[in-house]
């Protein structure tokens, strides 16, 4: 192949100015294998994929605030391993599995010693293979889906409680209360069809009540009269919603608006202040599974705790803020217990854990990687708020 | 209904193109040029995270170039196109992990199922209007996405993971960050120069004139129906291409990643390229799938801007920003060929 | 079983109402508006923002400031349909179809990342709900906000029925849609009836978009993309172009769908409903009340 002479010179000038900016960084001819995150000396940087941009960029506020917040006090008080400061890096991963991709790469290639990022089960899941390639371990704060961990992959741990638990603890509270008979609805992603089909499971293993109806809807849509038809025509005790606030509210005053007079449960993706307000009147006495929030908690510790963020980032904490947090001071002590940034001693560190103590009570892993008890309780809503109803103990 | 050319005169023959931009643009070794930068592009920067966004990149061509045959050459107004990826990526995903096989022998399997796929979406609808065949098309895209995120064997909401990789031959594992870049690179040249030489071909010459005015095309004995099946296919197969890439990029596939927006960026890529033109194109999708990377702050706006851009560029210039010259060499006699005209093999045009 | 044919209508009233906007404008310019959903949501959004700066409003006045709300609403949703109109399309009305389709595209697109750089990405509440008593017509539970705002929505499209019949406008519109250059001829103002059309059909759209903030209480930026299908779906079931064609498809629609996922489940509502619009244009481009017409070249 010949090349023209403006060919040449075009195809020369690209090479030369390839080649010349090779020399000043990470290329292939570089050399140097800059992208390990155990180096032992400067800040330990923790990576955070969080939702920053899409719908679900609020959450991702939430999460960067609440493990910034356990970053400052960590540093405040002397850093870990000799005084060596934490560093954290949050990359958006908009919820999308391709952004996630991205996100975590750019993570791995800034040399993070450990992740504590995962919102969306979804975008997570196609991100714990670049972690794990790169030996670094996964502490995820908020993704719960079974799915995560059923890969086995021996850096992921889960400190959100899993859909199972979540079931286990909805179960618990719907025998307490008597409800013979429920009706499950998700809306279709993989975090919310994980808790439906789970929590049919329990329910017809332990047979004190009836699943009367499983039923899934299509998010973003504003009618949900072909749903509300459904669970009016079997008329069960307990509605489970297990999707999120922006279609738990409109199904919520729907139903209400049809007539429905039985008690509805909503999952912990619609605990958020917007549901009653979406909701309206109707959502008042809804009950909700969900980990302890800071609103939740009794105790000084918890007010103390409030008032910190709300100095430190001007707003009220919100979902996952607490377990983004508590995923900071994990990674810490597992990286303290360690004594060094390499990845598998932070897993068999974090293995070791037994009754540190977090928002959702003393840590401790189960074999598979997730809480060995969920934390899960029961809040209902009165006045528009979230309080705490039963704590399941 | 004469967009490009005028038609009423001769064709205008090809003098040296005026400033040096489009001197460098219309350079017939650009595409070459283009390739060596992309092979020489890891030694530049290697890091998972470069790699990861040049082989995305790269990826996003490869459906632009596809989607450049059926809005580009044909004129058709896909609004769905990323189903066809989600069909590839999803046979690419089941038949591999059903029977356990590596990626690369999943590509008959995907090639049967994209070429279903475009005879099942073109065939009821191509003999529709343009515009309704542009709705009908995100129908189609739509239920894609939802019957994928209702259906079991396409593992639900969650997706498929775990997808196993490429091709490993000993210690050779083409899922290695680098090499899959390279091999993703190699693929998409072929395919762009594939559709590059396509436009030239009796096939693609007959896509224009469907485009310029398909009634004339019919009346001079066109077929013009199977001729925009074809150009259908065609995209299909590049699209089911690009998802089979897509799947194994991610080792996962996940309905959330077929969403409209999908298809709105590879369109924006086609039409601020230029329709038709396979170096606009290329440009324009690797610009469009960088920017996001070079510009995480403005996530905003981004959205914005292009929807603006899409307007603007339509109001000013209809044909694209750098459309293809939108007419036929003239040969007088066969040996009398403008040597600036004459087709230089392996250059994309 | 009425139950779902009640749903089923109230549903395909909010429908017939964007449908009319997709419609009268097809009719008329042959152009797919495709920020037409858009302006849908764009009324919701404004709805919002002037309930929000007015402060608390008594539950008793609450239909009164949702009447007064929705007039300011289709007011201004009107001057946007037309601005759109005058940016996006009038400079591309005798370019290529495809140039124009892209251009509709790109005007959706401004319209809902605008809404959501302005508003921001998340679901708001509404601050003023329709409540109301609930009773039993031959087994189908009907809430009084439904009855209010089907009414509404019948006012609306009686209104501009005999607007199109009986107005001098009406005949003008009419008669471009029959022959534009002929029109221009016959000394009808073309670009004066083609802002209109828009004025009018964006006014209607915006309308839906409080009455559905009203209602359902939630709006989001990307509300008005599914209904915005949806609607295009209804008016080439009724006959694309034709007014009351799209009031019937609106209520077909919403009766098919509400019958489709009482068969088949929820989740696949949007499936039947494109399938329903891919099977029309295959077999009945047409519609139901649509004449065949002959392509002019």
């Amino acid at each position: 192949m010949k090349f023209g002479k403006r060919g040449t010179a075009l195809l020369g000038i690209a090479t030369a100015v390839l080649l010349v900016s090779s020399g000043c960084s990470g290329g292939l001819l570089g050399g140097g294998n800059d992208s390990s995150g155990s180096s032992d000396t400067g800040p330990i940087k923790l990576g955070m994929v969080a939702p920053t941009s899409g719908s679900s960029a609020p959450t991702g506020v939430y999460m960067k605030n609440g493990a910034q917040l356990a970053v400052d006090e960590i540093n405040k008080a002397g850093g870990i391993l000799d005084g060596r400061k934490l560093e954290l890096i949050v990359a958006d991963g908009a919820c999308d599995a391709q952004q996630a991709v991205a996100a975590a790469n750019k993570l791995v290639s800034s040399g993070v010693a450990v992740s504590v990022g995962g919102y969306c089960s979804g975008a997570t899941l196609p991100t714990l293979p670049i972690f794990a390639k790169a030996d670094v371990p996964m502490i995820i704060p908020a993704a719960n889906s079974q799915d995560l961990v059923k890969q086995g992959l021996k850096n992921v741990f889960l400190i959100n409680g899993t859909g199972m638990q979540q079931s286990t603890a909805a179960l618990e509270f719907i025998k307490k209360q008597g409800y013979a008979t429920v009706a499950l609805v998700d809306d279709n992603t993989s975090y919310s069809k994980d808790i439906t089909t789970e929590t049919q499971k329990q329910i017809e293993a332990d047979g004190a009540a009836k699943v009367v109806l499983n039923t899934s809807v299509t998010a973003g849509e504003s009618d949900y009269s072909a749903v509300v038809r459904d669970i009016m025509s079997k008329n069960p005790a307990l509605v489970y919603w297990t999707a999120y606030y922006q279609e738990g509210g409109l199904v919520i005053n729907q139903l209400k608006q049809a007539g429905y007079s039985g008690a509805i449960m909503v999952a912990d993706g619609s605990v958020d202040p917007s549901l009653p307000k979406i909701a309206g009147a109707a959502s008042e006495g809804v009950f909700a599974t969900m980990t302890q929030t800071p609103e939740t908690l009794e105790g000084a510790d918890a007010a103390k705790w409030i008032a910190s963020y709300k100095t430190a980032f001007g707003a009220d904490p919100g979902p996952y803020s607490t377990q983004s947090y508590d995923a900071v001071r994990v990674a810490a002590e597992a990286i303290k217990k360690a004594g060094n940034t390499k990845g598998a001693d932070i897993i068999k560190a974090l293995e070791g854990i037994d009754g540190f103590k977090m928002f959702s009570g003393p840590l401790k892993f189960t074999p598979e990687h997730t809480l060995s008890s969920g934390g899960f309780v029961i809040l209902e809503i009165k006045d528009g708020k979230f309080v705490l109803k039963d704590s399941l103990s | 209904m004469s967009e490009n050319v005028d038609t009423t005169r001769a064709p205008r023959k090809v003098g040296a193109p005026s400033s040096a931009l489009s001197r460098i643009l219309e350079n017939k070794h650009l595409g070459w040029v283009a390739f060596a930068i992309a092979l020489l592009a890891p030694f530049v920067t290697a890091t998972p995270y470069s790699l990861n966004v040049m082989t995305t990149a790269a990826i996003f061509v490869m459906l632009a170039s596809g989607l450049n045959i059926v809005v580009g050459y044909c004129g058709l107004l896909d609004l769905g196109y990323i189903a066809f990826m989600a069909v590839g990526a999803y046979t690419a995903g089941i038949v591999s992990r059903t029977f356990q096989l590596p990626l690369i022998f999943t590509i008959p399997a995907v090639l049967v199922m994209t070429v279903l796929a475009g005879l099942i979406i073109g065939a009821p609808t191509l003999r529709l209007r343009s515009d309704y065949l542009a709705i009908v098309t995100l129908g189609f895209g739509e239920i894609t996405r939802i019957t994928a995120n209702n259906l079991s064997i396409t593992g639900g909401p969650s997706g498929i993971f775990g997808v196993p990789g490429l091709l490993q031959i000993g210690d050779l594992d083409l899922q290695q960050p680098v090499i899959f870049y390279y091999v993703t690179v190699l693929v998409v040249s072929g395919f762009v120069l594939a559709s590059a030489r396509l436009r030239g071909s009796r096939l693609g010459r007959a896509w224009r004139f469907v485009r310029e005015d398909e009634d004339a095309a019919e009346a001079m004995g066109i077929h013009t129906y199977k001729v925009k099946l074809l150009a259908y296919i065609f995209g299909a197969v590049w699209g089911g291409f690009g998802g089979v890439l897509f799947a194994s990029h991610l080792s996962a596939v996940s309905p959330q990643s077929f969403v409209f927006l999908q298809s709105a960026l590879v369109l924006m890529a086609v039409v601020l390229g230029g329709m038709g033109n396979m170096r606009g194109v290329v440009i324009g999708a690797i610009v469009i799938s960088l920017l996001p990377e070079l510009l995480r702050e403005f996530s905003v706006y981004r959205y914005l801007a292009f929807g603006l851009l899409l307007v603007v560029a339509m109001v000013f210039r209809p044909q694209g920003l750098w459309p293809a010259r939108g007419f036929e060499p003239e040969r007088v006699d066969g040996t009398k060929i403008d040597p600036a005209l004459k087709p230089t093999k392996g250059s994309a045009r | 079983m009425t139950q779902v044919i009640w749903d089923g209508l109230f549903v395909g009233s909010f429908y017939a109402l964007i449908a009319l906007g997709y419609s009268m404008v097809y009719g008329i310019i042959k152009l797919l508006n495709f920020a037409h959903g858009d302006i849908y949501m764009l009324g919701a959004f404004i709805g919002f923002a002037a309930l929000t700066s007015v402060g608390g409003i008594p539950a008793s006045l609450s239909l009164v400031a949702l009447l007064i709300v929705m007039l300011l609403s289709m007011l201004l949703t009107g001057v946007a349909g037309v601005v759109i109109e005058r940016l996006a399309y009038r400079p591309l009305r005798s370019a290529p179809r495809l140039a124009v389709l892209i251009t509709a595209v790109g005007a959706s697109f401004s319209l809902e990342y605008g809404i959501s750089a302005i508003a921001g990405p998340n679901p708001r509440s509404f601050p003023v709900r329709l409540e109301g008593g609930v009773f039993d017509f031959i087994g189908a539970r009907i809430s009084l906000p439904q009855i209010i705002l089907m009414v509404i929505a019948a006012l609306l499209m009686f209104w501009l029925n005999t607007y199109v019949q009986r107005t001098s406008t009406g005949r003008a519109m009419r008669s471009i849609a029959l022959d534009m250059k002929g029109s221009l001829l016959m000394g009808v103002n073309v670009d004066a009836v083609i802002t209109r059309t828009f004025f009018i059909g964006s006014a209607l759209a915006g309308a839906a978009g409080v009455m559905a903030g009203a209602y359902y209480g939630k709006i989001d930026f990307l509300m008005g993309f599914i209904i915005g299908l949806k609607a295009f779906t209804a008016a080439v079931i009724g006959g694309i172009g034709n007014i009351k064609g799209a009031m019937l498809g609106g209520l077909v629609l919403g009766l098919v769908e509400a019958i489709g996922s009482d068969l088949f489940g929820g989740q696949w509502r949007d499936v039947f409903a494109f399938g329903v619009l891919i099977l029309f244009l295959t077999l009945r481009p047409t519609g139901i009340l649509g004449e065949r017409v002959t392509e002019r070249v």
